[in-house]
């Protein structure tokens, strides 16, 4: 995976084609009596230049799931790719660095390290591969997330959704193959969130940008092109074009299910 | 709040670890020092108490036992004595006590039977009472000349047996001993080497005569008290004798050993001082990182209403646990430490194999006092900001509580540097060494101080021009960890202090040092006029034939003697009497041999018979001028010699040679005072002569001698120069101890501040930061925060080690040389501490879970 290829990938916007897939992908924790199932032969494939929500109630696998995908946490079984690498076998080393060129993350807080500026945040993944980011694009990100006045400062100096913005900022610099996001609007105000959602969601539309999000707010799940329902560690159903209040009718479903 | 402060305590224990140790450290070397000095003196005390006689009569002189070694003269009584005791109403039993430390014993192979220094070797008449020391555990008594029993460890240490030859040296000359018998130690061996005689023939070896003995030994008759027993010993005797009872001999004798444990003592809880020191500043940030991290739990139990100083006490409590856990340890540590300086003095043949340690009730208060105190003056600052925290932390985010400002801090750091800068700056230039001495140490003390308060300051400001290079050398990692070091400036502020002390403290020492090397070696080369020396040693005077057999020797050219003298009263021109005073005693020649420089009269006639030369100083205060008289009386025999001014030597400023001691000839002194030996005999090789080859002849001649030794001017370089090193070695090794303390300071805090950051560095890693980059950047922090310590403890340590000097200058100590290689070295080595150092927080950081330290708190 080399950068020339991620930009002509990127060149076509809606490029079609598979970001990352998993098959059979299995995550268990325990042995024997306590052993606990999180992810039960889950099969899914997150197509490239889509935005992708995984929703779920609380316990149903979902982050699991995405910290699987991510290559951030090992599996039980069961295979997994970024693009056309297996990371299911990776070592440490390898798929570090994966992470650090294919893939972009912004999670729910503690995004971005105190030390360093908004900007020096913002190219801190690619300061870490030795590499010079590509100052168009570099501009282009800054301009979309409206970070420009605000550059120079520390985290502890911006609001919360400053700090998620340029958090999206630093997933979105280094044009990686694929972003994602661990309920990148859950620590924030309804305003906020709704203008980091409405900033992801352009970076997939104008972009061409993959993003994967895992949320349990329905409303934050309305801004992705595909919604996948998780329960119990297995994929139950999907919805495309998702609106609020189907996926608020879809979740109210498991609650019953369970209460019942 | 008992309970929550055990719990606490408890939980957080592994980031305890390296405090408790630090505390180990301090309280074992304060332990460890007590039981060990507690042990030497008790062995000792019981010694002397037990081998002491009832009562001890002997010569009584106005010179100290170090002048009368020093000049070769030996303390007697008459030999009737015994007889005249005898008849005393309530003696028992009187015997004649022979004895002299200054002898050297030399087996066969003319190697030396005793040891170079510390342990003396004595020459004794052999009598058996029931307060002997040793016993004969094979062979005989002597019982005639040349026989002679030794003790069981020398002969041990030497491969002898009965009937081997050994040869006995001392001022008198040279006498071969056959070993009849081997005397066991009953109690300690104080490690001495023993050779008993027949009593006439040791009072003739080492008194010179059959008429004097060193010591009657008298024992009472029951029911007569010592005290009262001596009382009528003075009145029978009289004047002139000094007579001391079982107590009193066993006191003196202990008080002797005593000042050397004191010493030994001191100069320990001086460096276990240091160490406290610098582990009250690793206590001090263990305990700020944990307050900090817990913000949220103080803030939860001021909001369920536990008040201000709940919260203090509940800190502070855990820092007693700590304390007392330390100390505890500690005193184990401190058993064992003790164990080891046994075993080390054993080596050094003082035989304590048969001592058990002495464990009295003072160490563990000591121990424990020292150990619990320390923790909780280091924790009490973090306690109280512990405090303060308000109950709102509770529902706030945790994190870094806001830092307050440290404009404070610079302005107190400021004015006690400005203060402390400003006694240097006196003690650099003043004249006087009292108030220079005072001005130093408040200087140190005072610079010390303020560096301490101003280390958060000075780290906000030197680390970054110390790392500006960072980025452009080491990439993002670079940046990272210049960032990470400057974060919390009162932390490494303090975690530098720790490093910065022992910096300073080795930095100081070793200019000192090596000035004190460099200028020695100039007053060498400008004093020394003579080809060679040779030296008496501390005990042992040169034997009269030495200077004669030197002489003879070929190519040998000029010989001039010369000795110390002490216990001299001298009366100048204007009728003062300086008391007890210390005399050089030499020979024509005496100026070419030693130069030192003149200001009046004709320097080439000092040591002409009926001469005397003075320095300026006492020329000037007592008016005495070339052609005046000074009356010289000598305490060993009283008589007193009018001795007429012929030079005024220039003061010496001291160090090196003889002071301003006045130079009066050994014609005069034989004439006066006979019995002395000379102390140093300086030799020129013949115009011409090879002078290898004539270092060599002397050197042959020398071989029955192996106590002393033929030395040119670079030998005598060298062996002046060795002991100065050794002193530094010592020093060095001791504060070698403060360094570690200050390492273990320095994964302290890196440990804590990985933990601290698990979130960033979990963050990190997953946005594709490798582990190698990790380690790099928690290993670039400790290589800053050392290199920071070092050159901050390098600034200080070499200004006050060029005051120092300045003011030892006045002393002798003329010459600043800087020990360029130990100082920079110390830098290098700091910085390579630092990154040993981080070696397991960094491995620890780069293991970390990724999705664990993401989501952790």
């Amino acid at each position: 995976m080399t950068t020339a290829t991620a930009a002509t990938q990127n060149a076509d916007p809606r490029g079609t084609g598979i970001a990352a897939r998993a098959q059979q992908l299995t995550k268990a924790y325990g042995e024997g009596e306590t052993r606990v199932v999180a992810l039960n032969a889950v099969d899914v494939e997150i197509a490239r230049g889509q935005f992708t929500a995984i929703m779920g109630p609380s316990g149903s696998g979902k982050s699991t799931l995405m910290h699987c995908l991510a290559g951030l946490d090992t599996v039980t079984s069961g295979r997994s790719w970024i693009g056309d690498t297996e990371i299911t076998q990776l070592k440490d080393k390898d798929l570090t660095k994966l992470r650090r060129d294919n893939i972009g993350f912004i999670f729910q807080a503690f995004n971005l390290l105190p030390t360093l500026t908004a900007l020096e945040n913002i190219t801190l993944p690619m300061d870490i591969a030795g590499r010079k980011p590509d100052e168009a694009w570099l501009a282009n990100v800054i301009d979309t997330v409206g970070l420009r006045d605000r550059l120079g400062h520390r985290p502890s100096e911006l609001s919360g959704g400053q700090q998620q913005r340029v958090a999206c900022a630093r997933a979105l610099a280094s044009r990686p193959e694929i972003i994602f996001g661990d309920e990148p609007t859950g620590n924030l105000d309804s305003r906020a969130g709704a203008e980091v959602l409405g900033f992801l969601q352009r970076s997939v539309r104008e972009l061409g940008q993959t993003i994967v999000m895992v949320t349990h707010d329905p409303s934050a799940a309305s801004y992705a092109d595909r919604v996948l329902f998780l329960a119990d560690g297995s994929i139950v159903d999907e919805m495309h074009r998702p609106t609020s209040d189907a996926v608020l009718e879809r979740m109210k479903r498991f609650d019953a299910a369970r209460t019942s | 709040m008992l309970k929550a402060s055990f719990r606490s305590f408890l939980s957080h224990k592994g980031r305890m670890v390296l405090s408790a140790i630090a505390v180990l450290l301090s309280v074992a070397f304060v332990s460890g020092t007590l039981i060990f000095t507690d042990t030497i003196t008790k062995t000792f005390n019981d010694l002397f108490s037990s081998t002491a006689s009832d009562v001890t009569v002997s010569q009584k002189t106005d010179q100290s036992d170090q002048d009368i070694a020093m000049s070769g003269q030996i303390k007697s009584i008459p030999a009737d004595t015994v007889e005249k005791l005898s008849a005393v109403d309530g003696v028992k039993k009187a015997h004649p006590s022979v004895e002299s430390e200054q002898i050297t014993l030399v087996d066969s192979k003319n190697t030396l039977l005793g040891r170079d220094t510390g342990p003396p070797t004595i020459g004794l008449n052999w009598y058996h009472s029931d307060r002997s020391a040793v016993n004969i555990t094979s062979g005989t008594e002597p019982t005639g000349p040349n026989q002679a029993v030794v003790d069981a460890d020398t002969m041990d240490r030497k491969n002898l047996k009965i009937g081997d030859t050994i040869r006995l040296i001392n001022g008198f000359g040279t006498v071969d001993l056959k070993i009849v018998g081997i005397a066991t130690f009953t109690k300690t061996n104080p490690g001495a080497t023993l050779a008993f005689m027949e009593t006439q023939f040791a009072q003739k070896t080492l008194l010179g005569s059959t008429d004097k003995i060193s010591k009657a030994e008298l024992e009472a008759v029951p029911g007569v008290s010592n005290d009262t027993l001596k009382k009528r010993v003075q009145d029978t005797l009289g004047a002139g004798y000094e007579v001391k009872t079982q107590k009193e001999t066993a006191k003196d004798a202990a008080d002797q050993i005593g000042s050397f444990v004191n010493f030994i003592k001191y100069f320990m809880l001086g460096f276990a001082g240091v160490a406290v020191l610098v582990g009250i500043f690793l206590i001090f940030n263990t305990f700020s990182m944990l307050v900090a991290q817990r913000t949220r739990e103080l803030g939860l139990m001021r909001a369920i209403g536990a008040s201000r100083g709940q919260v203090t006490q509940s800190v502070l409590l855990e820092s007693v646990l700590l304390g007392l856990i330390g100390s505890t340890l500690g005193i184990a540590a401190g058993f064992g430490l003790a164990v080891g300086l046994k075993a080390l003095i054993t080596a050094a043949g003082m035989n304590l194999k048969g001592a058990s340690l002495v464990f009295k009730p003072l160490t563990p208060i000591v121990a424990y006092l020292v150990g619990t105190l320390v923790t909780v003056i280091a924790a009490y600052i973090p306690a109280r900001r512990a405090s303060r925290i308000s109950p709102m932390a509770a529902l706030r985010e945790a994190g870094a509580p806001p830092q307050k400002s440290l404009k404070r801090r610079t302005i107190i750091g400021l004015v006690m540097a400005g203060v402390g800068v400003a006694a240097l700056l006196g003690a650099a230039t003043t004249s006087s060494g009292g108030t220079g001495g005072l001005e130093l140490v408040a200087g140190i003390l005072l610079t010390l101080v303020s560096f301490v308060v101003l280390g958060p300051v000075l780290a906000r400001t030197v680390i970054p021009a110390l790392s500006a290079g960072f980025p452009k050398w080491f990439g993002p990692m670079g940046r990272l960890s210049r960032e990470n070091s400057t974060r919390n400036p009162r932390r490494t502020g303090a975690t530098a202090s720790a490093v910065m002390i022992g910096v300073a403290l080795v930095a100081g020492t070793s200019i000192v040092a090596s000035s004190m090397n460099s200028s020695i070696a100039d007053q060498i080369d400008k004093n020394f006029g003579a080809d060679f020396t040779i030296q008496a040693n501390q005990s042992n005077p040169l034997p009269d034939d030495i200077a004669t057999s030197v002489k003879k020797s070929d190519g040998v050219g000029e010989v001039v003697r010369s000795r110390m003298i002490g216990g001299v009263s001298l009366t100048y021109p204007d009728g003062h009497t300086t008391e007890k005073d210390q005399v050089v005693a030499t020979e024509p020649g005496f100026t070419q041999m030693w130069k030192i420089d003149f200001v009046g009269g004709d320097k080439g006639k000092v040591g002409e018979p009926g001469t005397i030369a003075v320095s300026e100083g006492v020329a000037d205060d007592h008016k005495a001028v070339v052609g005046s008289t000074v009356q010289v009386k000598f305490a060993a025999t009283g008589q007193t010699v009018p001795l007429k001014v012929v030079a005024i030597q220039k003061d010496s400023k001291g160090g090196f040679g003889f002071g301003n001691a006045s130079t009066i000839p050994i014609a005069d002194l034989d004439k006066a005072n006979p019995g002395t030996h000379d102390f140093l005999v300086m030799f020129n090789a013949k115009p011409g002569a090879d002078k290898n080859q004539v270092s060599e002849t002397v050197k042959k001649t020398m071989d029955p001698y192996p106590q002393f030794k033929v030395r040119d001017q670079a030998d005598y370089k060298d062996q002046v120069q060795g002991q100065i090193k050794f002193l530094l070695y010592l020093i060095y090794a001791l504060l070698g101890l403060t360094i570690i303390i200050a390492v273990l300071g320095v994964v302290n805090t890196l440990a804590l501040s990985v933990v601290e950051r698990t979130r960033e560095i979990g963050l990190m890693r997953a946005i594709g930061a490798s582990r190698r980059q990790i380690k790099r950047m928690v290993k670039l922090e400790a290589v800053v925060i050392a290199l920071f310590a070092a050159l901050i403890g390098l600034a200080l340590g070499v200004s006050w080690g060029v005051v120092a000097q300045r003011l030892l200058a006045n002393y002798g100590l003329e010459l600043l040389t800087f020990p360029w290689i130990t100082l920079i070295v110390m830098v290098v080595a700091a910085a390579i501490i630092g990154r040993l150092a981080a070696l397991l927080p960094a491995r620890r950081a780069s293991r970390m879970n990724v999705l664990r330290a993401i989501s952790s708190e």
